[in-house]
């Protein structure tokens, strides 16, 4: 095929396939380094934060929270929010760049359906456990109720959340997988250990890379990802309908589906971003995830934002011009009430911050990408706490208004998902190929 | 569903290997244009267009999915139906349940879906590729999932010429090496 000479090439280097084979599967079979050692560690002590903090959470009851009679949502879905919002970016490269045929997808897309996976775990913790009683958490699903002949509501969509979620997360895991078995393959058949042999062995469920199985897999490939596509805007569109479908002002509007929708994948890709320019930096992939990487991404969390943004305007417009009193007041409670430094926060981080990267030197430093990518995390982390906390606190009867503010049990519940996420995602990186190796030599000798 | 034909077995091969695909496509187009019969290649990534010119048809998993989805659809509309309006409706301030509120029965359905789409067609994918535990796994070589490409040819009286033209066939085409197996290399686990 011909490729005009303006392309960069989509890995530098002048890679070899035994080359790629080797640099990817380096850090599986060699001894963990100092810094693995060190960031597994720090976020182990974070796990066993969140194991504490939620046994406390169940021994004593939701009482340990901050959270009350008129603000009953506080902390926790807010973090279930951005959890699940961290998840989108993966499906995102996965699935829907797949379908565009954009090939810079192909280094990144296994550590970020990595990140979409633990992030959808880190995000079940939230409702789980804000239901009170979590070893009644299997009364949500649709089974024969023993306590009654009442069953689920499927007019709520709460349920609907239930649903959703748990496809996601068995769909992404199945994606995942499937990605994975070629290359656990590889690893399997460089194995010298018995130990090694046995498990990737088991894993990579007999793969031999024969034509009629590629091809195959090839097709399951892209109806996957076909499926994938409207499921993950599914996913965040039932979560805006949490806020959507109920009579709160400030959460009673149509605009939430697609706002949510580009908020979510601004948030991933910041996640993405402050995972990968680490990963890339300490494991030495910089000819894997080059600078055209990093400039696709910005230019992802440039349009997202951009998206978010105008959205937070067009809600403002809307509510003013909409002539309803509480809808007004909630916008303006939000600006100038109590929380304004959160609204005011949340405005710097995901309205201006972005607009950086209309430069291109913004774009491809590894460095200001990062700090970027942080300030991304946090602003849409306040997005949640924004539209949660400020929309709740004061609502139509003003002898109820009252302030929220986390226990330190819930700020435990939040470090402690961040030592589950860091946890998994080290693990990951030591027991799996973070780069896809099978689909990264069909483009080695390509240009973007 | 399990076609054993595939399967590599005890089968006696002629062995092609290649470390460029262009010149493996190249050998497969030489041998077919000969009608000769390939019985496999293993590649450790997917070389476009060979299926194509290997003479493998295109899979029907499509369907399996497509039959899949449409369960999917019935089984989450069939799970609201029963439960919300033929076993017990709720009624929430006064609305009526029946089948009206089929809109808010959607995102389940559309939901269960996917997840029956994906599950079926994955479960089917390796079935179909006789991925499933407990078969005896053939690899001819360790370097097919690294950097060689391989191209198998049974050695058998059904093809139209001779062994010794096969091999200058794909001797012609770059292979890097021929080699004959009689016996797949075995990995047990």
């Amino acid at each position: 095929m011909y490729q005009a000479e303006i392309r960069k090439p989509l890995v530098t280097g002048g890679k070899s396939y035994a080359d790629v084979t080797n640099d990817i599967c380096r850090p599986i079979e060699n001894k963990p380094s100092s810094s693995w050692w060190l960031g597994f560690s720090v976020a182990l002590v974070l796990l066993l934060v969140l194991i504490g903090t939620l046994g406390w959470t169940t021994w004593e009851g939701i009482g340990t929270w901050g959270v009350n009679k008129t603000v009953m949502w506080g902390w926790d879905i807010t973090n279930f929010v951005f959890w699940i919002g961290i998840g989108h970016a993966g499906t995102l490269i996965s699935a829907i760049l797949l379908l565009f045929r954009q090939k810079w997808r192909m280094s990144i897309n296994r550590s970020a359906e990595a990140m979409t996976i633990f992030a959808v775990l880190c995000a079940a913790v939230f409702p789980l456990f804000h239901m009170g009683r979590v070893w009644l958490g299997y009364w949500p699903l649709p089974l024969p109720n023993a306590f009654g002949s009442l069953w689920v509501n499927f007019n709520s969509p709460l349920l609907w959340d239930v649903f959703a979620i748990s496809t996601y997360f068995s769909v992404s895991l199945v994606f995942w997988y499937l990605g994975l078995i070629p290359d656990i393959a590889t690893v399997r058949d460089r194995a010298k250990s018995k130990g090694r042999k046995f498990w990737y062995g088991f894993f990579a469920m007999g793969w031999n890379g024969s034509a009629r199985t590629w091809a195959r897999y090839e097709v399951v490939a892209l109806i996957l990802a076909g499926i994938s596509t409207p499921l993950v805007l599914s996913v965040h569109t039932i979560v805006s309908f949490d806020f959507a479908t109920s009579v709160i002002p400030g959460w009673h509007t149509t605009i939430f589906p697609p706002y949510f929708v580009a908020g979510a994948i601004f948030s991933g890709f910041g996640m993405v971003l402050t995972l990968l320019l680490v990963a890339r930096h300490v494991m030495g992939y910089q000819d894997y995830i080059t600078s055209e990487h990093l400039e696709a991404m910005c230019k992802v969390i440039l349009l997202t934002g951009s998206i978010v943004g105008l959205a937070y305007i067009t809600e403002f417009v809307i509510a003013a011009y909409s002539g309803y009193e509480y809808e007004q007041y909630a916008f303006m409670n939000r600006m100038f009430g109590p929380y304004a430094w959160a609204y005011w926060t949340m405005m710097t981080c995901n309205l201006i911050a972005p607009q950086v990267f209309w430069s291109k030197w913004a774009r491809t430093t590894p460095w200001f990408i990062f700090i970027i990518s942080i300030i991304v995390n946090i602003g849409m982390w306040f997005e949640r706490f924004v539209i949660i906390v400020t929309s709740l606190h004061r609502d139509f009867l003003p002898s109820s208004w009252v302030m929220y503010k986390p226990t330190w049990v819930e700020a435990g519940i939040f470090a402690g998902t961040l030592g589950l996420f860091f946890t998994l995602f080290f693990l990951f990186a030591k027991f799996l190929p973070v780069i896809n190796m099978s689909e990264v030599k069909t483009i080695i000798k390509d240009k973007e | 569903m399990i076609d054993k034909k595939v399967q590599i077995g005890d089968k006696k091969f002629t062995l092609g290997v290649f470390n460029d695909e262009g010149k493996l496509l190249n050998a497969v187009r030489s041998l077919r244009k000969k009608e000769v019969n390939i019985f496999d290649c293993y590649t450790p990534f997917p070389v476009h267009h060979l299926d194509k010119e290997m003479g493998i048809k295109r899979t029907n998993l499509t369907v399996i999915a497509f039959i899949c989805g449409a369960l999917g659809t019935t089984t989450g509309f069939s799970l609201a139906y029963y439960m919300n309006v033929l076993d017990w409706p709720m009624i929430i301030g006064g609305k009526p349940m029946d089948v009206t509120v089929f809109t808010s029965f959607i995102p389940i359905m559309f939901e269960l879906t996917v997840l029956f789409t994906a599950f079926g067609m994955v479960i089917a994918f390796f079935t179909r590729s006789s991925m499933i535990h407990g078969f005896k796994q053939d690899i001819l070589d360790l370097r097919q999932t690294d950097d060689l490409m391989l191209l198998a040819i049974e050695v058998n009286e059904d093809q139209p010429i001779s062994d010794d033209e096969i091999k200058s066939i794909i001797n012609n085409e770059g292979a890097l090496e021929i080699r004959e197996r009689g016996q797949a290399l075995e990995v047990t686990y």
